[in-house]
């Protein structure tokens, strides 16, 4: 049983961490929490279920929804996010984080109407098991994709010029443009990457928990959000640990002590490790120079 | 040039209130020649699947109380006002009613927190409220013009559970309550209570939220108890994702619970892990229909090309309850009629029989237990239920 709980955390915790990639990768280049994000995994979610019900096959509604949330992230940096940057305060890029997020979710609404739909089975609900343990396919396959992404985002930023770029922007904006690097190029990048793993984060969970409406961002990327903090805000590794972290202390909060204190558990250890360590679990100490 | 177009605009304006003023008069006119009827209910949001069909009931009622007449001669109006399962909504939309349309009684809401904030303003007001699905407690309690036309859960659930423990033998259940939902933090305890009467043992009980997604531990610690039967008492939503992660588990649990899981979503949302594996009771079925109900259903499919479900049936209901006492006492004023709808007995409804005992609770009768059989809900087994 405790195996099984610690499983079902895992699953969860990995559609958190798809989501608090892409918080965290923005977060690093221009310092901005793009409140936005929740919707734009809310959205793949929806393109997903769209593709799915027009009949075509769940990875490639996966694909499907990965390239227009991408496309999604960049118009929304294009339209709401560039205009203010450099120009006014970080705050006002927040408060137009938060307007992008309430007409997006409205919008759906509207689309879409606000009762839950739900995937059609498109991946075999089938079990075996494994010892004592019980293992589905499609927590199987759930589980995979998330390694994929997160394994093959970490190659990007390590190996490609792209991801060098990357992290010498979220060292030093000013520099690495003085050094040569489009940095307006790679902030859009940035924003394609993180709102494709937060489409692919959508499409799973309507997978695996059947449930879509257009509201479900808000929570969604409030937890993820949460996580890339845990983890360490700006930190790449640190929001894939954090976003399992988060899921599984949820799943045993509930399984253990209480499903009334789900988020209460889960938000209490985030306080607590930010009083120890505030930084995150993989944050850099900033140490300011005089 | 600008002062001859200020003195156009003030013209324009002038002859605007003039109009609206003898607009608004002629409607006062019209109030006292037809009897109005205001609808209760959500046309979108999350509690929508209980407003449409309740609102296509309404209509219907009034179209055939109208082709035979109408209510002592006047013609009948139905306002439609969609309340979007909000209680500020609901409690504007009644200010409207009472005050501006002037409307002898408000028929609604399925919900019973709503119909509380409607018919405080109701009863403050003395127009009569006939709730068509508030089950919880404390609704008729507001006044003497606070009615309701559902099956009750206190009179339901001892039925329920009897069929439980002696038609399927499930002795131990295993019980969820959504703990931010009123309907399923009310009727829990009358579950609880009844199973213990009865000789049950819960083996389990445990809570999730409405809204939440992700039931896995739940479940897996729902596999470890060892239940005959989940007793769940929350709404359709997350009763389909409950049966989809048990499904996902491979679990092999029926769940049963009340009208809150009556919404076509259930099945959709479902799919097959709902499939005969989902009981609730209610008070509506189209299966094995009584004469009324026949006509009933024949009527409703022809005016909309779908099938009825319990809201269209307990609106429908009603409305045609209320036109009853209307003509009884020759009175369309709610301070009179409100007597003689208290003392309807045995009126046989669309929706099976109601009467109203002495504190004006309704008792109907029969009990219909419900499943999902191909996507759609299917009767499983009908009981009457005495009425004192």
């Amino acid at each position: 049983m405790f195996l099984e709980q610690l499983l079902n955390g895992i699953t969860l915790g990995s559609t958190y961490a798809l989501i608090a990639l892409g918080y965290t990768m923005v977060y690093g280049i221009i310092q901005l929490i793009n409140f936005a994000h929740g919707e734009v995994y809310m959205i793949g979610a929806f393109v997903g279920l769209f593709l799915v019900a027009m009949g075509a096959n769940i990875f490639l509604a996966l694909l499907g929804a990965m390239l227009f949330c991408m496309l999604l992230g960049m118009t929304i940096e294009r339209v709401a996010y560039r205009p203010l940057r450099g120009k006014s305060s970080r705050l006002s890029a927040l408060i137009s984080a938060i307007g992008v997020s309430i007409f997006l979710s409205t919008l759906m609404a509207l689309l879409a109407q606000t009762n839950t739909r739900s995937y059609p089975e498109v991946i075999s609900n089938r079990t075996f098991n494994l010892g004592s343990l019980e293992l589905s396919v499609l927590q199987i396959s759930i589980l995979a994709v998330a390694a994929i992404l997160m394994i093959g985002l970490q190659l990007m930023i390590q190996h490609t010029r792209l991801g060098k770029a990357m992290r010498a922007s979220s060292q030093d904006l000013d520099a690495s443009y003085l050094m040569g690097i489009n940095v307006n190029r790679i902030i859009s990048a940035t924003f394609a990457i993180g709102s494709a793993l937060a489409a692919a984060g959508g499409v799973m969970v309507g997978v695996y928990y059947h449930a879509v409406w257009p509201y479900m961002g808000m929570m969604a990327g409030l937890k993820a959000f949460a996580a890339a903090i845990l983890g360490g805000i700006g930190s790449i590794p640190g929001a894939m640990v954090g976003g399992i972290t988060l899921g599984v202390l949820e799943i045993m909060g509930v399984a253990y002590i209480s499903p009334s204190y789900k988020d209460a558990i889960a938000f209490g250890i985030l306080i607590i490790v930010l009083l120890i360590r505030p930084q995150g679990l993989f944050g850099k100490k900033i140490v300011k120079k005089v | 040039m600008r002062f001859k177009n200020k003195v156009r605009w003030a013209l324009l304006l002038s002859l605007v209130l003039l109009v609206t003023m003898v607009v608004g008069c002629g409607n006062k006119q019209d109030s006292e020649e037809v009897i109005k009827l205001g609808f209760l209910g959500a046309k979108t949001g999350d509690v929508a699947n209980y407003g449409i069909p309740g609102e296509k009931g309404m209509k219907m009622a009034i179209d055939e109380l109208n082709a035979q007449g109408g209510i002592l001669g006047k013609k009948v109006e139905g306002i439609y006002e969609d309340n979007k399962g909000d209680s500020k909504e609901i409690n504007l939309i009644a200010q409207k009613y009472i005050t501006r349309d002037k409307v002898v009684a408000m028929v609604g809401d399925p919900c019973t927190g709503l119909t509380k904030v409607a018919a405080d303003i109701a009863q403050k007001n003395q127009v009569v409220i006939f709730s068509a699905g508030a089950t919880g407690a404390g609704v008729v309690e507001i006044g003497n013009y606070v009615f309701r036309n559902t099956m009750l859960d206190t009179v339901a659930v001892p039925v329920v559970v009897d069929w439980m423990l002696k038609d399927k033998h499930w002795k131990k259940a295993a019980i969820i309550t959504s703990i931010d939902n009123g309907y399923s933090t009310a009727l829990t305890p009358i579950f609880k209570e009844e199973l213990k009467k009865q000789g049950a043992t819960i083996v389990l009980e445990d809570t999730i939220k409405d809204k939440e997604t992700d039931f896995s531990a739940q479940i897996t610690k729902l596999k470890g108890a060892n239940a005959d039967v989940l007793v769940f008492t929350g709404y359709y939503t997350e009763a389909a994702l409950i049966m989809k992660e048990a499904q996902k588990q491979g679990l092999n649990i029926s769940l049963i619970g009340g009208d809150g899981l009556y919404g076509q979503d259930l099945a959709k949302l479902g799919g097959d892990a709902v499939e005969e594996k989902v009981i609730l009771y209610c008070g509506f079925s189209t299966d094995q229909p009584s004469p009324e109900t026949a006509k009933f259903l024949e009527n409703y499919r022809k005016k909309y090309n779908e099938e009825p479900d319990m809201f269209s049936a307990q609106y429908y209901d009603a409305v045609m309850i209320l036109a009853q006492a209307m003509e009884a006492t020759g009175s369309s004023d709610p301070k009179v009629f409100k007597d003689e709808l208290a003392k309807v007995k045995n009126y046989p409804g669309v929706s099976g029989q109601t009467s109203f005992r002495a504190d004006r609770e309704p008792i109907k009768s029969p009990v219909f237990l419900l499943t999902i059989k191909d996507g759609a809900f299917a009767l499983v087994d009908k009981i009457p239920v005495k009425t004192e």
